[in-house]
């Protein structure tokens, strides 16, 4: 493993699905020589494309998991996480965008800057990382990457310049302008592997200079020396406008824009070329840890491989020969035989076998030195783990993980299935924080909750497939849950004091909406009408009651109670009357309180042709929808509406008829709100329904 | 809610602007905020918009070559300015009982017609998806002809009772056209009912009444706040 910091690339491939992005990784692994054939996604040789590496995404063509690999370009060594690009499995995206320093932003240069496109855009700008666009499919009908660019400009606000323009277009594309250069680049051989360099055709000259002094002018507010030159018409070498461009890339200011077809092996190798010159090296990018001991204060990471090491695990998978952990190093070295601390569990682990993977192939190596990727063997861990040297207490910063929105009861088919299931949830609930799973201890069913529809059906495809784990699924439920509106008062004394052990306990305060918390507790019990030692039994007592709402039996949220006063008895008085005491007390109040139900409203984000503008606001209309607005762009219509979550089953269905298959949609978690009456007063009914056929 | 809203309807400043009435332009009327580039068009037309969304009045808001997401913005600011000045104590309740009283319809400005428009907004109203009763329309060009589309325009806006207020791009140093009218109003005048110019004068923008309106001696100086870009009283 070379060891030079500033010729390693971490790099992510982020896109809108179907933007081909796996198609141009499989191309970049090809020109690397990693691989030594090219297969398509969805394939006539049924090989599928290389890094798909589960079945299932080979045979819905879509990429699920992130496969981590790497190759070489130039004596570059360059990592890629391949992105999942359906909404869904954005916690994937997310993951990946915390350990990656630069990104490609894979657009379609029909499709254009597409939902998915800004919601990955929104994760970069998160996690600060720099990107550099490909404007793929530019031999596609109806392709046009220069409006691509102004959605880039005015969508995203991203400062897009383009680096090339294209020879050519849809089925006439036959290579690039390279405007650093001034040069054409044209892809033989039989797959684009040969790059030949010509003069610029006549007819693109006019255009080619109008965009190079374009590009110029970009660059040049990040070069005060590529700025003089221009000025004084100097000669402008192509590593000046390099370094300027890569200043602005770094700094986010500036986001290059290169263009071709994976498809038709056109301009990969010059994206690669890209990579080197403008995306950062592990060195550039600042990482924070946070210090345990120093009340998580920020600490700076250094990507030095002597200093101690702080590295994070970020994906897990489940192999033949046990777990497979990919990790990124921060700082220090990750090597074989070393001993590291787990933060989260404390526990010291001894490091087994380190690898480096290649897709679901692997090479073994030494050690993983700071600014690399790699994977370890054998070592029991969730995701978002942080490992350390003896002695360090630092932390990652955690990664935000959104709540599951969706639920849905699955029963084992046999007990064959019934053991197979568990070590299957027990894989995938490690592997990916937004997919849970519970036992509901009333019913026994097993609940498995996650992100969406789709996310729930691709773990039940694969617990059967790869575990073998036969289920039935009930149908989809949605997470509602309870809240207070208003401040009530209570005041309730628990006493049994008839035979046997008496229990003696009043608690007086009160409940009252909370804001951005789920629950807060609050004594102000002065003079000991409730003794101190009592007071941990009585949040105890009130957090009991927030599992289950006493109005719909949903979860309760957003409530704080505050307790002022009460009384105790010198010998009936224990913990457990206290609790009991507590919980008559929420039962008193949360009625006064005003409580109402809520529900997942989920961001609905619909393109279609303009054609079937109507019909499709009428479909979000009819499901409770709240149309926030229509963006008119040409041919395509953008419609952003507010939907209840409950009420987008089988959405992709009805669109898909409704627009003869011409529409799609992307949903992601927006907010909790209050259901309107009408459906509060059916769920109320279905509840005690459900009550009845359980009595 | 009721009472947080007419709360705020009592202390929006934009009832210097409509008075005792709740808006200032009746059914079918048409009216224009006429002003140089970034001077604050925009802002005023979205607090126009807030006052009617806040007396329940459906508002469609077709902006020209403005994403949704930057048009909303817009409201956003706004109307947290509107709520911080006015102490509201939930504003966000309150801001998501006026959002069902919005729709923001975006074009490119090159694709843009008046019928195409039209086309869109029978689409909403037949549907009874959204039926609006004030549109505003932010960023058509009167630089170029516009009086048959705005004659159309005008016509259906009777016909389904809408008022419609267009913010008017006006440029520096330009004589004004025929009757002493900005020179993208001149051509037009006719069709507008009421028309406003917001004109910066040193650190001020002042609000200046052209047509159609009439401040009482009590708000006769009315400017546009320069940090919060609400109307306020000059001196206030």
């Amino acid at each position: 493993m070379k060891k030079d910091i500033r010729h390693v690339r971490n790099i992510g491939i982020s896109a809108h699905i179907d933007s081909g992005k796996t198609t141009l990784t499989e191309r970049i692994l090809f020109y690397t020589q990693r691989i030594h054939a090219m297969h398509d996604v969805k394939g006539k040789d049924g090989v599928g494309a290389f890094m798909d590496s589960m079945e299932l995404e080979r045979e819905r063509g879509i990429t699920i998991a992130s496969a981590a690999t790497f190759c070489e370009w130039d004596g570059h060594e360059i990592n890629i996480i391949d992105t999942p690009g359906h909404v869904d499995f954005t916690i994937e995206v997310e993951r990946s965008l915390r350990v990656l320093d630069g990104a490609i932003l894979v657009l379609c240069s029909v499709g254009g800057v597409q939902s998915q496109s800004i919601t990955v855009d929104q994760q970069m700008r998160r996690y600060k990382v720099p990107c550099i666009a490909f404007i793929n499919k530019c031999d596609r009908s109806g392709a046009n990457p220069f409006r691509v660019i102004d959605q880039l400009k005015a969508k995203l606000g991203h400062n897009a310049v383009a680096l090339q323009i294209p020879i050519g277009l849809e089925a006439d594309f036959t290579g690039v302008v390279d405007l650093l250069r001034m040069k054409a680049v044209y892809f033989d051989g039989d797959k684009g592997e040969i790059l030949r360099l010509e003069e610029i055709p006549d007819p693109l000259i006019e255009l080619a200079q109008a965009k190079r002094e374009e590009m110029l002018d970009a660059a040049s507010m990040f070069s005060d020396e590529l700025m003089e030159a221009i000025l004084e018409e100097k000669e402008i070498s192509s590593d000046l406008i390099l370094g300027a461009l890569r200043r602005g890339a770094l700094a986010r200011q500036i986001t290059p824009v290169l263009m071709g077809s994976a498809y038709k092996n056109k301009g990969v190798q010059v994206l690669l070329n890209a990579v080197n010159d403008l995306l950062p090296c592990p060195d550039d990018v600042e990482n924070n840890a946070l210090d345990m001991d120093q009340d998580e204060a920020p600490v700076r990471l250094v990507t030095d491989p002597e200093a101690p090491l702080v590295a994070l695990a970020f994906k897990l998978e489940d192999r033949t020969y046990g777990q497979l952990t990919y990790i990124r190093v921060y700082q220090g070295a990750l090597s074989k035989g070393d001993t590291i601390i787990n933060v989260r569990t404390g526990k010291k682990i001894k490091v087994g076998r380190v690898v480096r993977m290649h897709s679901n192939q692997m090479e073994e190596i030494e050690a993983i030195p700071a600014g690399y990727i790699g994977a370890l063997f054998g070592i029991d861990c969730a995701s978002g783990d942080t490992f350390v040297t003896p002695g360090l207490s630092l932390t990652m910063t955690s990664m935000y993980v959104p709540n599951p929105v969706i639920s849905l009861m699955i029963h084992p088919k046999d007990h064959k299935s019934e053991i197979n299931l568990s070590k299957a949830l027990n894989r995938f609930t490690k592997e990916d924080p937004t997919f849970k799973t519970h036992v509901n201890p009333e019913t026994g069913e097993t609940i498995i909750s996650g992100m969406g529809e789709l996310h729930l059906d691709v773990y039940i495809e694969r617990m059967q497939r790869e575990y073998a784990a036969e289920v039935t699924a009930g149908a989809p439920r949605v997470a509602y849950r309870e809240t207070i509106t208003q401040r009530a008062e209570f005041d309730y004394i628990h006493k049994k004091q008839t035979g046997g052990s008496g229990q003696y306990g009043r608690i007086g305060g009160w409940l009252e909406p909370l804001l951005d918390k789920d629950f807060e507790f609050d004594n102000q019990v002065v003079g000991g009408s409730i003794p101190t030692q009592f007071i941990p039994a009585c949040e105890k007592g009130f957090r009991n009651c927030l599992a289950k709402g006493p109005k719909m039996e949903f979860p309760v949220t957003g409530v704080k109670v505050v307790i002022n006063d009460g009384a105790s008895h010198s010998v009936d008085s224990s913990d457990m009357a206290f609790q009991a005491a507590a919980r008559g007390a929420f039962q008193q109040g949360y009625f006064k309180a005003k409580p109402v139900v809520q529900e997942p409203i989920m961001k609905v984000v619909v393109e279609t042709p303009t054609a079937f503008q109507g019909p499709v606001m009428g479909s979000l209309n009819q499901r409770r929808g709240m149309i926030v607005g229509a963006q008119d762009e040409g041919s395509l219509c953008v419609i952003e509406s507010q939907v209840p979550l409950a009420e987008m089953f089988g959405y992709s269905t009805v669109l898909r008829s409704l627009t003869q298959g011409q529409a799609q949609f992307t949903m992601e978690f927006l907010a909790y709100k209050t259901v309107p009456q009408s459906i509060a007063d059916e769920l109320e009914k279905k509840a005690a329904e459900q009550k009845k056929k359980v009595a | 809610m009721v009472m947080l809203k007419n709360e705020l309807i009592m202390r929006n400043p934009m009832q210097y602007l409509s008075g005792q009435s709740t808006d200032i332009l009746a059914d079918g009327q048409f009216g224009g905020v006429l002003a140089r580039a970034g001077v604050g068009k925009t802002a005023l037309m979205v607090q126009i918009a807030l006052n009617s969304m806040l007396h329940e009045r459906n508002v469609m808001h077709v902006s020209l070559n403005q994403p949704v997401n930057k048009t909303n913005l817009w409201y956003r600011e706004v109307f947290g300015h509107v709520a911080r000045q006015a102490s509201v104590a939930q504003p966000e309740a309150l801001w998501e009982s006026l959002l069902p009283h919005r729709f923001i319809m975006t074009f490119r400005a090159e694709g843009f017609s008046v019928p195409k428009m039209e086309e869109r907004l029978t689409d909403l109203v037949e549907q009874r998806i959204f039926v609006p009763q004030l549109l505003i329309v932010d960023g058509l060009s009167f630089d170029e002809p516009v009086r048959d589309s705005l004659s159309e325009l005008k016509h259906y806006a009777r016909l389904h009772a809408i008022r419609v207020w267009f913010t008017i791009r006006t440029h520096r140093h330009e004589d004004p056209g025929p009757g002493g009218w900005a020179r993208q109003l001149a051509d037009v005048e006719d069709l507008f009912e009421v028309a406003i110019q917001l004109v910066p004068v040193g650190e001020e923008i002042h609000v200046k009444p052209l047509k159609g309106l009439t401040l009482t001696a009590a708000h006769a100086h009315l400017v546009l706040d320069p940090t919060t870009m609400l109307v306020k009283e000059r001196g206030v």
